[in-house]
């Protein structure tokens, strides 16, 4: 029996930069398919081992409108992880993406792991943001960082499992100290039972 | 045929009838025509008692007539009547009945000598008659005096007569043939008669014995017992017996009370109220009564057997209320008195039942049972006794000083003293309803004054010893305030916060009924000031005020009657303005009255009521009275009577509500039995609910409904949920302990989170409604203000067509509803209002419907599908909309559902939602539906700025 982390993962990024194409990647090219409810591309779960544990992504999309941005606090209050996604071909949406970084770092919950994404590595012939910008971004503000093409399913999984590699283990003695971590306790409920 | 026998019968009928009638002319006209109207009381007991006698010899002249009658018919007809036509076989029982009458009035009127005293006052007269009485009589000497032929003259027909009875009888049995239908009759009345005779002997021997004791009594002792219904028994001068610890000279038995004289005093016993226990060894026995216990001590075991069944045989023929027949304990069922009885008794020994009056059951000397005790100055108490002690329910009505007023107090008692549930109802109107311990208010209770008092107030909360302590709630109408918080011998003590008509409240720390150190004081207006002031809101020595608009003035405060406030401090308005919520949704009283000990006094009686496995008898000490309400109550027109369930009827049901536990254990059933256990409010746990409603009520509702508590009282709401849970889950252990099984062992230790689940899933949707309607007003006047913004925001949108609005909100055009509507391109600004998203924005309204925070969950997952179901058939394939696209349609949604007090919609849904939804489907939804609302109160929103004039200000 092992044991489940539920993670609240919340997406930020402009309109159009392709932040549910990549949740609906991840979530469907997965083999195992764990019917569980969604919000159509707005709220999606997805379960993945990582070492002894079990990862359940619960993944918040947010709406990307420069008019919206206000609500975002709602959204990514308690999230244990963030991805922040631009689009290679466009450098606004870098820049965007580093104001959601700096209202993290801010605003944001503690700890939180941030994932950058830039999506549209497909279209790199047209690339506006050079692979070394983003790195050398990501590394002064540690966080992961991985060009990715939901079209084309290329990093995505990995993007994911960088998030859980980050996320720290848990401490038997720290019991759900954040919201987002609970224990699945065998015999509890059945649907939360896995094997 | 008609035998000798009967024949005889008629001739001695026709002499006995004779017989009366001369002894009624010789005698008994004379006793009691002789006198006048006697002065004295002893003189007209023994008239009354003579004119008895007469009485009683005119029925039996009467029966020997009808007897004499009926032998007339049998020997006249003797073919068409039967034997058993005869009175004396058909209706011996009765015939009986009159001689017995006859004989306890004629042993009456020897035991206190009434024909010496009637022919005293006329002796002459007498003495003439002496002679005609002789001839009356047979073995009479010559020099018999005219007190013993009279005596004679009453007695000695009569007991020739039966004697002959009894012989005729027999042979006339003999007579009879085996077979005959009568012959059992016969022999019966032989038996009877024969009886009768035993029966007269021994009164008469009585009546002799107790007559013959009055000589051998001082005249004072003879004035007490000399009574014409006693009988001697038993004298200690003829079988010796010493008694302890009254050292009693000399010891007498009666066939009703039990007679020890030592010197002049004379102490009785009524035998009804005697228990006899054997003694350790041969020559004792025990007497309980009231209020002594007697130790009687024979010579030798025969002395000591005399007595000792005597004295059981009076008891049981006391009890009985009738004279053996035909001897004292003969053959009758029960021989042992029983040891519980019904009596009256006037207590005489110092002490708290002293001339007090218990009518009633009784057990081995002590009342127990049922039975009322009435004090002489009025006081009196009806219910139930126990080893000499109020112990149950009892009414108790205590006179007060002056006037005609009683304190009623109709409550449980343990060992003579409240104990237990009870409602008091004062002379002065005051009515506390609530637990007491050792006759004190001790435990929750609710002290109300009454309506028309000079300081009306409500005290609902915890009491010990008698005064308030811990925490509890005081309104003060007078004031209009209401103080939550601590107590300490009947003064506010400890943390405690102050709600007022007017809107103003605050928070300190009291001691001894008086503010000390410093508080926190919000006013209506939402200004702050922290520091010290009094509880006239006086602001009183160093503190700081911060306004509404963000000014801060700090520094040292005064003031007093009539000269307003005056002050020395800086005012800074240059701070930045506040936080608005910081203030405005300050909440009050967290922390300082943690939510598990707040109603320790009503949760705690019904652990206990668990912990003891719910017996019956105690449901009501403990879990208090059924009953309707407290105003129909006092309405009601029989004052005493407490509108309770028979006690008998809440044994059975408390086992009847264990058993149903057991019967549905499974998720649905569960619920539909808790919902029907909740809301009945003789059920266990429905009682429970009634009372934390109560609390819940008495602190937030009217006064209490200041958004500043709403923080108290949602946490309140949860705890009553869990506890609710756990009492669920006593009874159910009781349950299994009743039918002598344990819970299985994974159910016995919940773990945290089942029990989580259960209290969120299962129990918070039940209680809610209880609670809803002060909890929802606490998170109305919480979000008034982002209400009234959202409010102004939706009605702006309502003049906007949908066509326009979806444009406004940047819906992406594919996405519009309008296929239906067949627009031209220049028809897109149509006015078309709300069709579009109609199904969707029916489907939210239905949030306002329930109560139950899960079930809005719900209706917003619904709400979502039909979103989702309309763009899809508006694309023509299945759409999964993400944020970008969904979150616009539901401000379109939101906004055209035009739902009431939104904000207090979400926060109540958010604060109620089962934590395990936490970062879930329902989460997202739910901050979904949140960050519409925020939206909606946008300045933008409101005002509702178009495209065109879009102001794409920098928000970062």
């Amino acid at each position: 029996m092992m044991a489940i982390r539920e993670l609240k993962v919340c997406l930020l990024g402009d309109t159009g930069v392709g932040k549910s194409s990549i949740v609906c990647r991840f979530v469907q090219d997965h083999f195992d398919h764990n019917i569980s409810p969604t919000i159509g591309a707005s709220f999606m779960t997805k379960t993945v081992p990582c070492g002894n544990e079990l990862h359940k992504f619960l993944i918040w999309d947010t709406a990307g409108q420069e008019r919206f941005h206000s609500l975002a606090p709602m959204y990514y209050r308690g999230s244990a992880a963030a991805v922040i996604v631009y689009d290679i071909t466009k450098q606004d949406s870098f820049h965007t993406l580093k104001k959601w970084v700096k209202e993290l770092k801010e605003h944001g919950p503690e700890n939180i792991v941030m994932a950058i994404a830039g999506n549209k590595c497909d279209l790199s012939d047209i690339r506006e943001v050079p692979l070394k910008d983003a790195k050398e971004y990501a590394e002064s503000i540690g966080a992961i960082v991985v060009e990715t093409s939901a079209k084309n399913a290329i990093n995505i999984e990995e993007l994911f499992q960088g998030i859980s590699r980050q996320i720290p283990p848990l401490d038997p003695l720290e019991n759900g100290n954040s919201g987002t971590i609970k224990l699945g306790k065998p015999g509890t409920q059945a649907s939360r039972r896995c094997c | 045929m008609c035998s000798a026998e009967e024949a005889a019968l008629l001739r001695l009928e026709e002499v006995f009838s004779a017989t009366l009638a001369r002894v009624n002319s010789l005698v008994l006209q004379p006793l009691l025509s002789a006198a006048p109207e006697p002065a004295e009381p002893q003189s007209r007991e023994c008239l009354r008692l003579l004119q008895q006698l007469h009485r009683s010899s005119q029925q039996l002249w009467e029966v020997t007539e009808e007897s004499l009658h009926s032998l007339r018919e049998r020997l006249r007809h003797p073919d068409s009547t039967g034997l058993e036509s005869l009175l004396l076989l058909r209706g011996a029982d009765h015939v009986l009945q009159v001689y017995t009458e006859y004989i306890e009035s004629y042993t009456s009127c020897i035991v206190v000598q009434a024909f010496q005293k009637a022919t005293k006052r006329r002796s002459e007269f007498w003495r003439a008659q002496l002679k005609s009485l002789r001839q009356l009589l047979s073995g009479v000497g010559s020099k018999c005096s005219v007190g013993t032929a009279l005596i004679q003259a009453l007695r000695q027909p009569l007991a020739h007569h039966v004697q002959q009875y009894v012989l005729l009888l027999l042979s006339l049995a003999d007579a009879v043939p085996e077979r005959h239908p009568a012959r059992e009759l016969v022999v019966n009345a032989a038996t009877l008669f024969g009886n009768l005779e035993s029966f007269m002997r021994q009164a008469l021997d009585q009546a002799v014995a107790t007559q013959a004791l009055w000589h051998t009594l001082s005249s004072r002792q003879r004035d007490v017992l000399c009574i014409p219904a006693h009988r001697l028994l038993q004298d200690s001068q003829d079988v010796p017996v010493t008694v302890t610890p009254l050292r009693a000279e000399r010891v007498m038995l009666f066939d009703d009370v039990l007679v020890l004289l030592q010197g002049h005093n004379v102490h009785t016993f009524d035998l009804k109220l005697v228990w006899v226990d054997p003694g350790q060894d041969g020559c004792t026995f025990h007497l309980l009564t009231p209020e002594e216990e007697l130790s009687f001590r024979a010579k030798d075991p025969q002395g000591q057997a005399v007595w000792q069944w005597k004295v059981t045989q009076a008891v049981c023929q006391a009890l009985r209320g009738k004279k053996d027949f035909p001897v004292l304990g003969a053959g009758l069922e029960p021989s042992e008195p029983p040891a519980c009885r019904c009596a009256a008794h006037t207590f005489r020994a110092e002490g708290r039942f002293c001339q007090a009056t218990y009518e009633g059951e009784w057990c081995r000397g002590r009342p127990h049972g049922k039975g009322t005790l009435k004090w002489p100055d009025g006081q009196n108490h009806v219910g139930d006794f126990r080893q000499g002690l109020e112990h149950g329910f009892g009414i108790r009505l205590m006179p007060q000083a002056s006037e005609d007023r009683f304190d009623c107090y109709k409550c449980h008692w343990q060992e003579g003293r409240m104990s237990g549930y009870g409602i008091c109802e004062y002379g002065t109107e005051e009515v506390y309803k609530g637990y007491f311990q050792e006759g004190l208010r001790h435990g929750f209770g609710v002290l109300e004054s009454a309506p028309q008092a000079a300081r009306p107030f409500r005290y609902t909360g915890h009491w010990e010893k008698g005064q308030r302590s811990g925490y509890g709630i005081q309104d003060d109408s007078d004031r209009g305030e209401r103080y939550i918080g601590m107590w300490q011998a009947d003064q506010r003590h400890g943390p405690g916060v102050v709600v007022t008509q007017a809107g103003v409240c605050y928070q300190g720390t009291f001691h001894a009924d008086k503010m000390v150190g410093p508080g926190l004081l919000l006013s209506e207006d939402d200004s702050l000031y922290e520091g010290t002031f009094t509880k006239d809101l006086t602001l009183m020595g160093k503190g700081k005020i911060t306004f509404p608009n963000g000014f801060t003035l700090e520094g040292s405060f005064g003031g007093g009657a009539g000269r307003g406030l005056h002050t020395q401090g800086v005012l800074d308005t240059s701070a930045l303005p506040p936080d608005l919520s910081s203030i405005c949704k300050r909440q009050l009283g967290l922390g300082a009255f943690p939510v598990q000990n707040r109603w320790q006094g009503v949760y705690g009686p019904f652990r206990d009521f668990v912990a003891a496995g719910c017996p019956g008898d105690l449901q009501e000490a403990l879990l208090g009275f059924h009953v309707q309400s407290s105003r129909e109550l006092r309405r009601s027109q029989d004052y005493l009577c407490c509108a309770r369930t028979q006690p008998e009827d809440v044994v059975g049901r408390i086992k009847d509500s264990l058993a149903e536990l057991l019967r549905h254990r499974e998720p649905k059933a569960l619920q539909r039995h808790l919902r029907k256990a909740l809301s009945n409010s003789l059920h266990p746990l429905g009682k429970l609910l009634q009372r934390l409603m109560l609390t819940f009520q008495a602190t937030y509702a009217g006064v209490g409904a200041n958004k500043h508590l709403q923080g108290l009282a949602q946490e309140e709401v949860k705890q009553h949920a869990q506890e609710l849970w756990a009492s669920y889950r006593g009874l159910l252990r009781v349950a299994f302990q009743h039918k002598g099984q344990a819970l299985e062992e994974e159910e016995e230790e919940e773990d945290a989170e089942t029990r989580d689940l259960h209290v969120h899933g299962l129990v918070l949707p039940l209680v809610l409604p209880s609670f809803y309607s002060e909890l929802f007003t606490l998170y109305l006047l919480l979000h008034e203000r982002e209400d009234s913004l959202y409010s102004q925001g939706i009605t702006s949108l309502s003049l906007v067509p949908d066509t326009k609005l979806l444009e406004f909100l940047e819906v992406q055009k594919h996405l519009w509803p309008l296929k239906d509507l067949t627009l031209t391109t220049n028809q897109r600004c149509s006015l078309v209002r709300d069709k579009c998203f109609l199904s969707a924005t029916e489907c939210l309204q239905k949030i306002m419907t329930t109560v139950d925070p899960r079930e809005k969950l719900e209706v917003l997952e619904r709400t979502y599908g039909e979103i989702e179901a309309t763009v899809s058939r508006v694309l023509g394939r299945e759409h999964k909309l993400p944020m970008d696209d969904l979150l616009p349609l539901l401000i379109y949604v939101v906004s055209r559902a035009r739902i009431q007090h939104l904000g207090a919609e979400i926060h109540l849904i958010r604060d109620m939602m089962d934590p395990i939804h936490t970062g879930g489907l329902y989460d997202f939804l739910l901050t979904a539906l949140e960050s519409c609302y925020e939206h909606i109160q946008k300045e933008d929103m409101r005002l509702h700025r178009f495209p065109g004039q879009w102001d794409s200000r920098e928000l970062w």
